[in-house]
């Protein structure tokens, strides 16, 4: 068998040192090419005479950070399936079910406690639910999570009957919606602590490991023991759970719950965690990189925004940025793959 | 016509002259010489059959043939007209009449048979390119005649035997001839997947075929099939052409001699029989994937070798052993106690390592780092008061790296980037660090070069000397003589024999695994 091998094991090395030194230069500026064009971006429109004035301001600034906590935290939502190799496209409408529910809760005179953990509740069984699709049923993840937020969509009607719930939202809740500590919006602390728990979640524990490792390459996983299943299935109870947080930080940044809100989440969040591969572990989804993504593009909108360019402009920047993010995550990964495909095992050897 | 390299006159209408002669080709991959000056020639209106083992240079012919890959020299001739063999294209194959037929990869289940003959030669078009159904389904049902296809046009492939869905495959390949005598029909192995009932209705249809005066190279493992159809026998190894037979009356045993050739190198005095202990591993009667019926044991410091065609089922044992396939009928037992993996972590509990054929696309983690593929076996140990200890995983794999000899750029190298030699010491050294009782290993040099191959028959071995069972399934029976204690050959699915001591050579179970290769 090892005489018909077609790839020439010996000359590979060489090729292989050749290419790598002429990417190295490349391979360090990769991870923080993200971060270099945010700082890009927020140069410019610090100094461009349009939005000089208005742009590099704290309250800007604040209104931005504190603007992108539930999206941040949707976005973390849509990266943890996308780890495993699924896509959720159900956040959005999962945080829209939950700010619905959460904020009825409210409205009927619940404590706010008890509304956080229906909101989380709520995303937690949308998550079930997606991930016995995928698992037990065995549809796609597209398909499924594309299905199940159409429901959702169809469930938050029946609910609202199209109308915002504003009334009765505890006064509390909205000052912590709108509120800064030492000038830092509340919403983006709970950001940031969703965020270190993702990130340590992802990085830091096994399970995590597993999850990235089923994504990379399921049977392999399956085969070194994993219970390649349950990890899938955990994946989108997290996502739920991640995406109902989003919908009660929602109502608190929002002062209410709005039927239409939730789906104009999915679409940049899952552009945010299909950029994050772009960005600090490149070829990876992760958490940095899902942040760096998020504010990259919040501060484009914002000094879009400010240089009076009309909203569908933002939505040409978030379709765009989905596209570019998914060709950059596949090329990586290309990048990264196309070693492996180059030493496996050929036609010949498996048809003998 | 394109590629050819010299006008030649048209074929004198001469009985004799080769249908498809081919002349001192050569091909290297690397360092690898696959062929090496084979000529051989077809005769026109015969069955050709072509034997060889395992890197004997026969796929390598037929991707030649089918302009998939090109030769380093020679020329082809077809019909009188002659081609560089380095210059064939999958067109140029197609003009000068050679049709390559493999099984399975070039029909489409999905679609109707009348689809499936027209896929790649054309579909029938009216305006705007709408598809002429009855056009097409008239064509169809002519080509399911004169081929004698019991078929519909509008029939789903799939609900087609597998002989049928074959023939179809063959139909297409032949529909445009003008006639019978003008190309080759090439069959890579066409009855490797058949179960033997099927296997004789495509033989029968071929006989037809050829009766017609088509010429037919037909590439097999089998040498009873070879009986029934062949008129002539061509046998490659190690790149040339060493027999030819020509029937009626073909001996299998003639085959199998010019197949395996006389063994030069002599086993080395035969290890010492080793203090019969109590095996480890025993398998009972087992049944499960292509594996019908199998009764093995393997003790610990053994090295059990599984030899056999494709399709024996020697994958399919290791893989009921690991738990990746369910055991159907039969018992395992492992130290003693009943074993019934039901997912590949009881297996691994169980103190079993799998190492699958396919490194790539069962084992490794590509994108990951080097680091993050040694442990994924131990991630848990570095788990401790609530985080991974980072630092500590990759010193480990620097230590693996070291004591295995696994050359990566760094411990955080993409795997990907590792050589297959490489790659399969980490996944191998990998299961090791959890101290196997049982090693599991198909192929574990497959696609390596020399020198990484014989140090993963140190690491092995040094396994093996530590007190572990081995069981390893390959098609390289100089590697199992070289390897193991004993040989146990799978036929059809079953226990054919078994060989130690001095019956252990790479000739007897080459032998072994041919001889009984009545098919199931």
């Amino acid at each position: 068998m090892s005489t018909m091998t077609p790839a020439p094991v010996e000359a590979a090395p060489e090729t292989r040192r050749g290419r790598s030194a002429r990417s190295q230069l490349g391979a360090l500026a990769e991870p923080y090419a993200l971060v270099a064009l945010l700082g890009v971006v927020v140069v410019f429109f610090s100094l461009w005479p349009e939005t000089s004035e208005t742009y590099p301001t704290v309250a800007n600034i604040q209104a931005v950070v504190g603007n992108q906590s539930v999206l941040g935290i949707a976005a973390l939502a849509a990266l943890v399936p996308l780890a495993v190799g699924q896509f959720d496209l159900s956040v959005g409408a999962v945080l829209g079910l939950s700010s619905v529910f959460s904020a009825s809760v409210m409205a009927s005179g619940a404590p706010i406690p008890v509304a956080v953990l229906v909101g989380i509740g709520i995303g937690v069984a949308a998550g079930l639910v997606n991930g016995a699709i995928v698992t037990v049923l065995k549809v796609n993840s597209i398909i499924a999570t594309l299905g199940t937020a159409t429901v959702i969509a169809g469930i938050v009607t029946l609910k609202t009957e199209g109308g915002s719930i504003i009334e009765g939202i505890p006064l509390s809740l909205t000052d912590f919606g709108s509120g800064n500590t030492f000038g830092v919006p509340r919403t983006a602390l709970v950001l940031a602590g969703v965020a270190l728990a993702a990130y340590y979640v992802l990085e830091h524990t096994p399970f995590g490991r597993y999850l990235l490792s089923v994504g990379t390459n399921a049977r392999a996983a399956h085969l070194v023991g994993l219970k390649v299943d349950r990890l899938l299935l955990a994946s989108f109870v997290i996502a739920g759970g991640l995406a109902g947080a989003a919908g009660v930080l929602q109502v608190a940044r929002g002062g209410g719950a709005n039927p239409g809100v939730g789906e104009s989440f999915t679409l940049p969040a899952l552009a945010a965690a299909f950029l994050s591969a772009a960005a600090i572990k490149p070829g990876r989804y992760n958490v940095g990189g899902t942040l760096v993504a998020i504010f990259f593009l919040a501060a484009l909108n914002s000094g879009l925004n400010l240089a009076g360019a009309e909203a569908y402009v933002s939505d040409w920047v978030n379709g765009v940025a989905l596209i570019a993010g998914i060709a950059l995550a596949s090329a990586l990964g290309r990048g990264r793959a196309a070693w492996a495909r180059d030493e496996g095992p050929s036609e010949e050897e498996r048809s003998q | 016509m394109n590629g050819a390299v010299s006008e030649s006159p048209r074929p004198r209408a001469s009985p004799r002259r080769p249908a498809l002669q081919i002349a001192g080709v050569w091909k290297a991959y690397g360092p690898t010489q696959a062929l090496r000056d084979l000529s051989l020639a077809l005769r026109p209106g015969r069955v050709s059959a072509l034997l060889g083992s395992n890197g004997s240079g026969k796929s390598t012919l037929i991707r030649i043939l089918a302009g998939v890959e090109q030769a380093d020299r020679g020329w082809l001739e077809i019909a009188g007209e002659r081609y560089s063999a380095d210059s064939v294209s999958p067109d140029v194959a197609r003009a000068a009449g050679l049709h390559v037929v493999h099984q399975e990869r070039s029909i489409f289940p999905q679609l109707c048979v009348a689809e499936n003959l027209a896929i790649g030669t054309g579909f029938a078009t009216g305006r705007g390119g709408r598809i002429r159904w009855g056009e097409l389904n008239r064509r169809a049902a002519e080509v399911l005649e004169r081929f004698e296809i019991a078929a519909r046009p509008e029939q789903q492939l799939a609900s087609l035997s597998p002989s049928g869905q074959t023939m179809v495959a063959i139909a297409r390949a032949l529909q445009h001839q003008e006639g019978a005598r003008d190309g080759i029909l090439i069959l890579d192995e066409p009855t490797a997947s058949l179960p033997v009932q099927e296997v004789d209705r495509l033989l029968a249809a071929l006989r037809r075929y050829a009766a017609a005066g088509q010429t037919i190279l037909f590439v097999t493992h089998r040498l009873p099939e070879v009986r029934a159809i062949a008129d002539d026998v061509m046998v490659l190894r190690d790149g040339r052409l060493v027999g030819e037979l020509t029937g009626p009356d073909l001996d299998e045993g003639e085959m199998v001699d010019l197949l395996v050739g006389t063994s030069t190198v002599q086993r080395a005095a035969a290890p010492a029989a080793r203090a019969a202990a109590a095996p480890f591993l025993a398998v009972d009667h087992a049944a499960g994937g292509s594996a019908r019926d199998v009764t093995m044991t393997a003790a610990p410091g053994e090295v059990v070798g599984l030899a056999g065609l494709l399709g024996s089922g020697r994958s399919s044992v290791l893989k009921l052993l690991c738990g990746a396939v369910p055991l159907r009928a039969g018992r395992i037992t492992l130290d003693g106690r009943a074993f019934a993996p039901r997912h590949p972590s009881d297996a691994i509990r169980a103190g079993i390592a799998y190492i699958p054929e396919d490194r790539i696309g069962d084992a490794a983690f590509p994108a990951m780092d080097v680091t993050e593929n040694a442990s994924a076996l131990v991630l848990s140990d570095y788990w401790r008061n609530g985080r991974l200890r980072h630092s500590e995983e990759r010193r480990d794999a620097r230590d693996v790296m070291g004591s295995f000899d696994v050359r990566a750029p760094s411990e955080t190298a993409p795997f990907g980037a590792l050589s297959g030699g490489n790659q399969q010491k980490l996944v191998l050294a990998r299961s090791l660090r959890r101290g196997p009782k049982l090693l599991l290993l198909d192929e574990p040099t497959q696609g390596v070069d020399v020198g990484a191959r014989a140090q993963l028959h140190g690491i092995i071995r040094d396994a093996v000397a530590a007190g572990a069972a081995a069981v390893i399934v390959s098609s390289d029976f100089d590697e199992l003589e070289a390897l193991c204690d004993r040989v146990v050959v799978l036929v059809g699915g079953a226990v054919g024999s078994e060989l130690s001591g001095a019956e252990l050579t790479a000739e007897r179970v080459h032998r072994a695994a041919f001889a009984a290769g009545a098919g199931p």
